[in-house]
């Protein structure tokens, strides 16, 4: 069989997501049995003009990165968001809320006005460029990052969950954190990581984004279950689903 | 074999026993909760649990099981996973749903890895000592049960009356010391708490016979509480996944690194969750959420009852508990569709 070529590209994010890749380890053996990298900065120093597989990891937050993102997307057979900032954008996205001069101000401060700081609204790589597949999550899971990368090669459909958080905390018999009086974000978010948050102790931050069908009409009522506001449901979700956060009234 | 007696010292030597014979499930503290573990020493077994937050149904059908393994040159082989095991301290409410997957899995043409592991359980049953705040077991005749099990164990005072009713059962009492005869008044202190089960295990009262449930549901397809109640479904299945009558599954298949070889696993679904009744091609046939929701209720009280003879409900309360929204509780579905009716 034909090894796949891959590559991997960063773009605004911390590089935990391919550090991830790297952190395989042995189970990186398995993995260039079937792929054949042929460009990942993070790894090694080859360049390539064309892919089977391009993996994206970062959200876009630059003009030039626009322009450089696509034409990653001419040279790629199948392109596949890797983690949260590529999916939805991430903890990047917080910053589109206030003005963007401010943002600039307070992140570079006397440098803010240099040309390669000028920062632009965050956007998902889905926003830029046709997404084939995604790997969500923040970091993303190796053990999905793998059976993607199998099914791909094998070219077959990957089956990722489209159900809540909550199937695996129940699942895991892990106790809710709704009974320690808290809101947790796992009712509205993409299952697949194994909820180790809640089990740790944790409300779910939601990195891996929300399901396809949200219910949060019914947020208000379910706030008020709990003696919370939407607001508070609201400032949980900002981290990573600032966009739907926005969305989500009914105060 | 009669009814036997058994000291609270003796009960936990016996545990202590079994522990050194063979793997013994049971319920143990967990945060505020109870749950089902491997016991490791007699202290950790908690006889006085209300309820546990998943039901045995792990051990029989664990949530991720390999059916097969399979390569593209050799086909397949299947893969019998099961392993020798007590599941000690069973209510009685969740035998009645053991023997409510027995029928589904036993019969006509049985699963082979149900069949497999069923038959390396022995079940441990223990009458109630503490109702759980949701739990309504005795309105669907589940408080108590008298077959499903191969030893019943019932706390009266300070002591324990155990009778066997099988030979596997036998088989586990004969490792006890200190068994006496059970007397007339353990005897009598035992049929009190059968008595007392049916009004405790009754924390919510459904307000008719559940054998009206079926014709009720069948003039209740348009009425406002599924629309109503299922406003705030989150479609996060939890109600599903703590049920022990629940046993729906989905099949995948996952490839080695090597993409020669593979896995076939069969895992826990829910019919809650939106993707449940999706098809090839794309199609679903419950793409609504209150479409779902009464989908459950259905299911339980009207398609299983008509299909099988019992309902697909124990009365353990679970999903109620479970659901973060609050509209999961099958008594008060139930009730508001009599409230209509009458």
């Amino acid at each position: 069989m034909k090894k796949l070529r891959m590559a991997i590209f960063d773009f605004a994010c911390c590089e935990g997501c391919q550090l991830q890749i790297v952190n395989m380890e042995e189970g990186l053996l398995d993995l260039l049995d079937i792929v054949e990298p042929v460009e990942w900065r993070e790894a090694i120093s080859d360049q390539s003009e064309e892919y089977d597989l391009a993996f994206v990891e970062g959200s876009i937050t630059r003009e030039e990165d626009e322009q450089r993102l696509k034409d990653i997307r001419q040279r790629a057979r199948i392109l596949v968001a890797l983690g949260a900032c590529a999916v939805n954008g991430g903890v990047n996205r917080l910053k589109n809320a206030p003005d963007m001069d401010e943002v600039r101000r307070c992140v570079y401060g006397n440098s803010a006005t240099m040309p390669h700081l000028a920062t632009a609204p965050t956007k998902a790589v889905g926003e830029v460029v046709k997404v084939d597949f995604e790997v969500r999550g923040c970091p993303m899971s190796r053990r999905e990052f793998t059976y993607i990368v199998r099914c791909l090669a094998a070219a077959t459909t990957p089956v990722v969950p489209t159900y809540p958080v909550c199937v695996e905390c129940k699942l895991r018999e892990t106790v809710c954190r709704y009974e320690f009086n808290e809101v947790c974000l796992g009712v509205v978010t993409r299952a697949g990581c194994n909820a180790p948050c809640p089990a740790g102790g944790q409300w779910c931050y939601g990195c891996r984004g929300l399901v396809d069908d949200p219910n949060v009409n019914g947020a208000k009522d379910i706030m008020d279950k709990y003696g919370k506001t939407v607001a508070d449901l609201r400032s949980r979700m900002e981290l990573f689903n600032s966009v739907e956060a926005r969305q989500c009234q009914g105060q | 074999m009669p009814a036997k007696k058994l000291s609270q010292s003796a009960l936990a030597l016996w545990v202590r026993k079994l522990i050194e014979t063979r793997r013994v499930v049971a319920p143990q503290a967990k945060a505020e909760h109870f749950a089902y573990a491997p016991l490791s020493q007699a202290e950790d077994l908690r006889l006085d649990h209300d309820v546990t937050i998943l039901p045995p149904r792990k051990y029989l059908m664990p949530p991720s099981e390999v059916l097969l393994r399979f390569t593209r040159k050799d086909g397949y082989t299947s893969v019998i996973e099961h392993e020798p095991m007590i599941l000690f301290g069973v209510h009685p409410y969740d035998v009645a749903a053991i023997a409510q997957a027995d029928r589904y899995f036993l019969h006509d043409r049985p699963d082979i890895h149900y069949q497999t592991r069923r038959r390396s359980i022995t079940i441990v049953a223990s009458d109630v000592q503490n109702a759980s705040e949701d739990v309504f077991a005795a309105c669907l005749g589940t408080a108590t049960v008298h077959d499903g099990f191969d030893v019943l164990l019932t706390r009266v005072g300070d002591a324990y009356v155990i009778e066997s009713r099988t030979p596997a059962g036998d088989a586990l009492l004969a490792l006890a010391q200190d068994l006496q005869e059970a007397d007339p008044v353990s005897l009598g202190r035992r049929e009190q708490v059968w008595e007392d089960a049916q009004k405790l295990l009754r924390r919510q009262v459904l307000k008719c016979n559940p054998q009206e449930l079926p014709a009720l549901l069948d003039a209740a397809r348009e009425h406002p509480v599924w629309e109503k109640r299922s406003q705030t479904c989150f479609s996060c299945g939890s109600c599903v996944t703590v049920c022990p009558s629940c046993f729906c599954f989905d099949v995948e298949d996952e490839l080695d690194p090597d993409l020669q070889s593979g896995t076939r696993r069969r895992q826990w679904d829910a019919c809650l969750l939106s993707g449940f009744a999706v098809v090839a091609g794309g199609h679903n046939f419950r793409k609504r959420r209150e479409e779902r929701y009464r989908h459950r209720f259905y299911r339980k009280a009207k398609y299983l009852p008509e299909r099988f003879g019992f309902m697909g409900c124990v009365g353990c309360g679970r999903c109620v508990k479970a659901c973060t929204a609050g509209i999961a509780n099958p008594v008060e579905v139930y009730n508001t569709l009599l409230e209509g009716a009458s």
